[in-house]
């Protein structure tokens, strides 16, 4: 058995992705954004998620996340100019508090995500069918996650058919390039839909939608942690969320 | 005493198709027999398996005449969930018919949807696994299996639903030997306890597990003569 946040029923999990996400949307302030995200770290980490091993795989990414503060601040300037380029205020104080607050806010959307990530989709389903989200939508959520994985696994045997062919994709010109993955585009989509057609049609022939209801041999119970958590997530964020707005 | 599974002239088209794929295929498959069915490849093979399951017309709809008869009962007047507790099918692609995070939840996916009390469920969770040879995995992923393993998966998937007829079409063809092996010999079992099954192949070394083996070509089954 995993004890701790280890072992947390996916329903709690769910209401502290919530209540982490909305703290990260709503609050502007750098300093209190810098703690939600630490927060969102330590539950992270805490809760058994591959965080870091996540970070190291994304790392690429992560200028992504630089350029964003970079246009966020050219695009809203205020205060301060700190660089400009031919009367162009490039980075302003303003603008790059903006563009480091909205780098926040996408880390913690992020980090608190792989909280869920940490239960199997089967788990998830269960969790939104024992608070009444009929069967059908809850999995069709996990038929749409499994999607992700499909459209993958598809640009994968894609690009490899390109290269057997004797089209080495990294050393054509970047406009070529380009050309040749819009190619591609078709080829994929219509790989992956007919991939989840086949997922729905097993589904159905395994007797799918028989009845308006189904039994579940996998059943959740919430432990004394569950409520605890559930409840501290709620009133600290509510409690946060209200001091913000006083002050 | 009425056929398992029965084709009346069946002509099949799909939707803006050019033509018909099946042009009049007539069927009848008993109790305790293995039939196999070869072809070359877009022959039809895979559309009739559809023809013979419901999932056309009730998913594809297109152009039929005829009939499919699972113990009397024309498939046209059954929904496809009801066609499931009797006829159950493997297809060809072990990825595309795994949807579940464990071997378990894969399983006790077909119980589940028939409302079975949780008792029950267990026990056909345990006997399915044991049919496939596979309780060892019962509470690992999916994705961690081979190709065969994955496929006899799929196949107790299938046989927790308890049906009287299976389907397998070339549910051999993207295993290794091992897995093949493992595949006949469960089929073998099936037919002990008189199940009735239908498989298509199209590799020839497969054919020692068939009582029967039908060709079909140009859209009409036709006797085997050891070529295609
Ligand atoms: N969904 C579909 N829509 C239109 N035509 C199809 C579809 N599926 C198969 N076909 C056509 O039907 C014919 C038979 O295909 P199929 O039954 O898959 O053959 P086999 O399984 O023997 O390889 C092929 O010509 C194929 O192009
Ligand atoms: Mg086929």
């Amino acid at each position: 058995m995993k004890t701790g946040l280890k072992g947390l029923d996916p329903r709690s999990k769910l209401v502290l992705v919530l209540c982490l996400s909305t703290l990260g949307v709503f609050i502007q302030d750098i300093g209190i954004l810098t703690a939600v995200l630490c927060v969102s770290i330590a539950l992270s980490t805490a809760s058994g998620s591959r965080l870091f091993v996540l970070i190291r795989k994304f790392r690429r990414i992560l200028w992504l996340f630089v350029a964003i503060a970079v246009i966020q601040s050219i695009f809203a300037p205020s205060g301060r100019v700190l660089v400009s380029l031919g009367g162009i205020k490039l980075i302003t104080a303003g603008g790059l508090y903006k563009g480091v607050a909205m780098v926040l806010r996408m880390s913690i959307v992020m980090v608190s995500a792989t909280i869920m990530a940490t239960s199997n989709s089967r788990e998830i389903v269960q969790g939104l069918v024992q608070w009444k989200v009929p069967y059908e939508i809850a999995f069709m959520v996990s038929v749409a996650i499994r999607f992700l994985p499909l459209l993958t696994d598809e640009i994968k045997n894609v690009v490899t058919a390109v290269q057997l062919r004797g089209i080495e994709l990294d050393r054509i010109p970047a406009r070529q390039r380009v050309k040749v993955y819009s190619y591609l585009i078709m080829p994929v989509v219509s790989g992956a839909v007919i991939k989840s057609r086949e997922l729905a049609t097993t589904m159905e022939t395994r007797a799918f939608r028989a009845y308006p209801k189904r039994t579940s041999y996998m059943v959740l119970t919430m432990q004394r942690i569950d409520y605890t958590v559930i409840i501290t997530s709620l009133i600290t964020s509510i409690l946060t969320l209200i001091l913000y707005i006083k002050c | 005493m009425t056929v398992p599974l029965e084709v009346r002239d069946i002509w099949y088209g799909y939707p803006g198709g050019k033509g018909d794929v099946l042009k009049g295929v007539n069927l009848a498959v008993e109790r305790g027999e293995v039939l196999a069915v070869v072809g070359l490849s877009g022959s039809g093979k895979s559309t009739l398996c559809y023809c013979l399951s419901g999932i056309v017309p009730h998913i594809y709809q297109g152009n039929l005449r005829g009939q499919t008869l699972i113990k009397g009962t024309p498939t046209t007047s059954m929904k496809i969930p009801e066609i499931a507790t009797r006829l159950g099918i493997v297809f060809q692609e072990p990825d595309n018919q795994l949807f579940s995070p464990t071997v378990e939840d894969e399983v006790a996916f077909g119980p589940e949807n028939l409302c079975l009390s949780r008792e029950e469920i267990g026990e056909r969770l345990e006997l399915a696994l044991k049919q496939v040879g596979m309780e060892g995995f019962r509470f690992g992923s999916p994705n961690q299996l081979s190709g065969g393993q994955k496929q006899l998966i799929a196949l107790a998937s299938v046989l927790s639903l308890d049906p009287e007829i299976l389907i397998f079409d070339e549910a051999m063809s993207q295993i290794d030997e091992q897995g093949k092996a493992g595949i006949k010999s469960v089929i073998v079992g099936l037919k002990e306890r008189d199940k009735t099954i239908v498989m298509i192949e199209h590799d020839f070394d497969n054919l020692d597990v068939a009582d029967r083996v039908l060709l079909l070509r140009d859209g009409v089954l036709q006797p085997f003569e050891g070529r295609l």
